[in-house]
């Protein structure tokens, strides 16, 4: 209740009673008080609470959680209390003395005797580092010893905490030197204080050593989450932080334990190795590389140990991932290694489930390394095998376990996508053969829920696929023609997909009939009676709004290919989506693409877009109001900010071009001044992306064109048609040039006309 | 309250398939749009060039493609 009414100040005594009942001296009754609170700070906003009561807050709090608290279960209360107030209490961790006070009682906490309250107390430490990395550097080394004794010494729960810490702390480091690029200035808002950097000679020892804490058959466990795990994946955030460091203090530790009898030892080097693939640079990893591929390949044949196997798969994923493809100069895989890479892997796919999906899995990396081969790639001579070695994966009875049916499918995925002119007959032949897997999973009766379940999952599977042959076949005019002899089978199956009621499955087949729609073009009319149904079901899905925007995305694929053909359909479609725009229901992100998509029909149907003018139009024009001025709160809102202005950018663009050469153009007329004034204020504010400014300045050239001499009064007195035109032709942005050169063409001959 | 889930993705590549397939989908549809514009506009940039004088009402626009 208080969740619902303090952010509307609707219960300003609650703080204070609740406070007042914490010093009574019935520790339930203290206890209570407390959860309480932590509720309260888990559900308000931190701007509910006024400074005061957050003081107040935060002193009952830290002095519930103090050592001198002789009761166990309000001390808990009272450290869980505090991680929820973590993000209230800005104004206190800016303060010296208040700060070293949290930190010093959070400590004195992680060494309680109570495991829940160690526990709960490096869930504050975790959220500590992330919320206020940058105050953290005078207590570094209290953390290092405390966290490396839990690790070492603490039960696990506590443990995993206390490695989580250090991963939080490296999450900050990548995204700080992401974001600065590795260059640091005085005026960088968060500097870097290199802690990894500095704890690292002591960190990675500790980390290397969870990996020897492995849990017997954790692999086939979805569900498992332990030391060696959490280390593991601790240490590889540790390399993308470091970089080349890390090797030399890893290299020891691999080389000693890889070969020792023991399947711990082996399967925790092989481990350690696959972690730090990320982050060295290619240069220094590939001589390392070199030397270890035939003791990876061996290892995955032999080792007697699964877990081992399982490991050494992954890793092999991990160096074709990072150490292979054209981008990286230098590459570990040639010719003469691939063949007997791929023998083995082939091979490794009848091994049991986990490590055959391991095996799944290099193969997709590796087919991903030859992406931007050219005409001829190393992988042709093997293509048939792989693609049979990867369907009879998707055929075995245990396929189900350990996501082995799913990894087969999305392998064969990218194994077609990085296909090159010389197997694409071998891609056409793979057309019935995915077909007709899709109709025996329609013609299945009678079956359990778990059956459907899975009949589902196998569904998504084969249309997704479906999907990557249909956009492979259709990027070239010689296979698209012979591909779509099977458009009308194709099609029929997909309807018959849709009757099975599954988001999932819905998603994967509407991204399908994008691609074929577009494959086919005008010739797809001949489906859209059967279609449409399915296509207006999607644009009603609020609730799984993915499935929603894929559709949007699929109108405009839809638009593309039948032009005027969709005009019987644009009634329905822009209802629909008229709908789903003035919807509070709707998801955020599914709105800036049905802007976008209003610039695809009004390009498709032309002036026949004239008669959704009077309810299209004031939507954009509200929608760009808010958008030229939204309040840049946050990255998230930024990016959101520029993808809404982008959208309604395209619409204009769309219906301007649409109504080109009509003689309806004057009943744009009235909306010109809007736009202008839309263009100018995005200029001024200038906080739009180059993919804004692209677009905006087209929207100049597009206003101008269709409008001509008419509107060219009111292109003169813009700022966008001087100042803004000016700046973009001088971009270094070839696609910002390019728009501002046809918006200079389409200005000059307005106003000269 | 109760402890939060610190798992994190284990053994697991960054980006699923599906998400790609998605991304794919997605960037195709944004170059064809952008084909869609620029089509139009290099039609009527063709169309200026080869008019530079406006021309009379009564005649029709020169279809280039």
């Amino acid at each position: 209740i208080a969740g619902i009414e303090v952010p509307h100040k609707q219960w300003p005594e609650l703080v204070g009673s609740l406070l007042s009942s914490i010093h009574q001296q019935q520790p339930h009754v203290k206890q209570a008080s407390l959860e309480t609170l932590g509720y309260l700070c888990e559900e308000v906003p931190p701007q509910a609470l006024d400074q005061d009561q957050v003081n107040k807050i935060l002193t009952a709090v830290v002095q519930g959680m103090s050592a001198s608290e002789g009761n166990v279960d309000v001390r808990l209360a009272a450290t869980r209390a505090l991680y929820n107030a973590l993000g209230f209490v800005q104004a206190n961790f800016s303060n010296d003395m208040e700060r070293d006070y949290i930190m010093r009682v959070v400590c004195e906490a992680t060494l309680s005797p109570e495991l829940k309250i160690r526990q709960a107390a490096y869930e504050c430490l975790v959220s500590v580092s992330s919320m206020y990395y940058e105050k953290l550097a005078s207590y570094m080394p209290d953390i290092f010893n405390i966290t490396a004794k839990a690790v070492r010494e603490d039960e696990e729960p506590v443990a995993l905490q206390a490695i989580e810490f250090w991963s939080s702390i490296c999450d900050e480091e990548i995204d700080i030197l992401d974001d600065y690029g590795g260059e640091f200035t005085a005026d960088s808002e968060i500097p870097c204080h290199y802690f990894i950097k500095q704890a690292l000679p002591a960190l990675v020892p500790m980390l290397l050593e969870t990996l020897l804490k492995q849990e017997e058959d954790q692999d086939q466990d979805e569900g498992a989450w332990n030391l060696a795990m959490a280390g593991g994946t601790c240490l590889g955030l540790v390399a993308r932080t470091v970089g080349d460091d890390i090797v030399p203090l890893v290299m020891p530790f691999i080389e000693e334990n890889i070969a020792k009898p023991d399947w711990r030892q082996r399967e925790a080097a092989t481990y350690a190795f696959g972690s730090i693939l990320e982050g060295p640079s290619p240069d220094k990893l590939a001589p390392i590389v070199n030397v270890a591929l035939n003791f990876m390949l061996t290892a995955l044949m032999k080792d007697p140990n699964n877990h081992v196997k399982d490991t050494t798969a992954w890793t092999l994923g991990r160096i074709f991932e990072f150490l292979h493809g054209s981008t990286v100069e230098s590459t570990v895989i040639t010719n003469e290694n691939c063949q007997q890479i791929l023998t083995v892997l082939l091979q490794s796919m009848k091994d049991v489930p986990n490590v055959a999906e391991k095996a799944c899995g290099a193969l997709y990396f590796l087919a991903q390394g030859y992406e931007d081969v050219g005409s001829a790639s190393p992988l042709s001579p093997f293509f048939q095998d792989i693609i049979q070695a990867l369907l009879t994966v998707t055929h075995r009875e245990d396929a189900g376990e350990s996501r082995l049916r799913t990894a087969a499918y999305e392998t064969l995925n990218e194994v077609v996508r990085c296909s090159t002119e010389e197997t694409a007959p071998m891609v056409m032949q793979l057309v019935p053969v995915i077909m007709m897997e899709l109709h025996k999973t329609l013609e299945a009766q009678k079956l359990s829920s778990d059956e459907r379940e899975k009949q589902s999952e196998v569904q998504g599977l084969l249309c997704g696929c479906l999907q990557v042959i249909i956009q492979k076949l259709g990027s070239t005019e010689t296979t698209k023609h012979v591909f779509l002899q099977y458009a009308d089978q194709m099609m029929d199956l997909f309807l018959r997909v849709f009757a099975c009621r599954n988001a999932t499955v819905h998603e994967e087949a509407m991204l399908a009939i994008g691609a074929l729609a577009y494959a086919t073009g005008a010739n797809f009319a001949k489906y859209m009676q059967g279609f449409y149904p399915y296509l207006e079901m999607g644009l009603q899905n609020f609730e799984e709004y993915q499935v929603c925007a894929i559709t949007v995305g699929v109108v405009g694929d839809l638009c593309r290919a039948l032009e005027d053909k969709i005009l019987p359909f644009c009634d329905g479609i822009m209802t629909q989506l008229l709908k789903d725009l003035s919807s509070t229901q709707m998801h955020r992100s599914v709105k800036p693409p049905i802007f976008s998509c209003f610039g695809d029909i009004a390009l498709a149907i032309g002036e026949n877009f004239e008669k959704y003018l009077a309810y299209a139009m004031p939507m954009l024009q509200s929608a760009a109001e808010l958008s030229a001025h939204a309040a840049a709160s946050d990255v998230d809102m930024i990016e959101y900010t520029n993808q809404l202005r982008n959208g309604i950018l395209e619409a204009y663009s769309g219906i301007f071009q649409g109504f080109k050469n009509s003689p309806k153009t004057q009943l744009l007329m009235s909306y010109a001044p809007h736009i202008l004034q839309f263009l100018d204020s995005l200029y001024t504010v200038k906080d739009m992306d180059d993919v804004v400014t692209k677009t905006a300045i087209g929207v100049l050239g597009d206003l101008a064109d269709t409008l001509g001499s008419n509107a060219g009064t009111l292109i003169q007195q813009s700022v966008s048609c001087k100042e803004f035109l000016e700046e973009c032709l001088s971009s270094d942005d070839h696609l910002i040039k390019e728009s501002a050169d046809w918006a200079r063409l389409a200005v000059s001959r307005a106003l000269s006309g | 309250m109760a402890p939060h889930d610190l798992r994190r993705p284990f053994k697991r590549p960054a980006i699923s398939d599906q998400q790609r397939r998605r991304e794919i989908a997605l960037r195709r549809q944004n170059q064809q749009r952008s084909d869609s514009q620029n089509r139009a506009r290099r039609l009527a940039s063709s169309v200026v060039s080869l008019q530079p004088e406006p021309q009379p009402e009564s005649e029709p626009d020169i279809e280039l493609e």
